[in-house]
């Protein structure tokens, strides 16, 4: 099992990917449940253009659809969704 | 008391028929937003919508319970679009049925001031320059914190 990752807007064009799936297992002891932080910084370490789309002013996370912190708690099977700034209506 | 996704044109005449239905409130307040020809100076031939539809349809679901509780709205509907939108097409729909004037107007106020930043849509303008990811704008983020600080 792993968390499925979803990007969405500037973020998906940059990196030219809409989804992935993500091991906790790459993880640092391998942990059941993570922190969005912990992931993202992993993420970041992917390549250049990772490292720069991630960390732009302004990032938008969601957990299971629902907008959350960099501190909210990821576990296998979880979600989570990277994205700028929502520009609707 | 409902929300929909879609990429077809809003039905903008038959979406009030069927809010208003046989038994009308005694107000009823509707707001369309259509694709404007320019943003910032820059001219806008189209504009491509990109939506997170299951976070979307939560988002707007929840502001409609919301909108609903907070202005004691006996219905109320959100209609918003993805895709391809020309020039001068809908883009989003929102209606709302009370029993006075100031909370059906509120209440499509509130729906809309909070799902310009927070539901997942991203507009993307396409010009005789070239394409261009639209930003977020200071004025939606104050009309947004509005809603808050009064409630």
């Amino acid at each position: 099992m792993s968390v499925t990752i979803k990007l969405f807007s500037s973020l998906r064009e940059a990196l030219g990917v809409s989804e992935i799936e993500f091991d906790l297992g790459e993880l640092d002891g391998a942990p059941l449940e993570a922190d969005v932080a912990a992931i993202k910084a992993a993420l970041s370490k992917r390549g250049a253009d990772w490292q720069e789309a991630l960390n732009q002013p302004n990032l938008v996370h969601a957990l299971n659809h629902k907008v959350v912190y960099l501190e909210a708690t990821v576990s296998e099977g979880d979600e989570l969704a990277f994205f700028p700034p929502m520009t609707g209506g | 008391m409902s929300v929909a996704l879609q990429a077809e044109a809003i039905d903008v005449a038959a979406e009030y028929s069927a809010l208003v239905g046989h038994a009308p409130g005694a107000a009823v307040a509707t707001f369309t937003g259509y694709v404007r020809g320019e943003s910032e100076g820059r001219a806008v031939a189209s504009l491509e919508l990109e939506h997170y539809p299951e976070m979307a349809l939560r988002v707007l679901e929840e502001l409609g319970q919301q909108a609903e509780a907070r202005f004691q709205l006996s219905r109320w509907r959100i209609v918003h679009r993805f895709g391809q939108l020309g020039l001068a097409e809908t883009i989003v729909w929102v209606g709302a049925v009370a029993d006075h004037r100031g909370e059906a107007i509120s209440a499509c106020e509130f729906m809309m001031d909070t799902l310009k930043t927070d539901a997942p849509f991203w507009k993307r303008e396409q010009g005789p320059d070239g394409g261009d990811w639209v930003g977020s704008r200071e004025i939606d983020s104050r009309r947004r914190a509005r809603w808050r600080l009064e409630g």
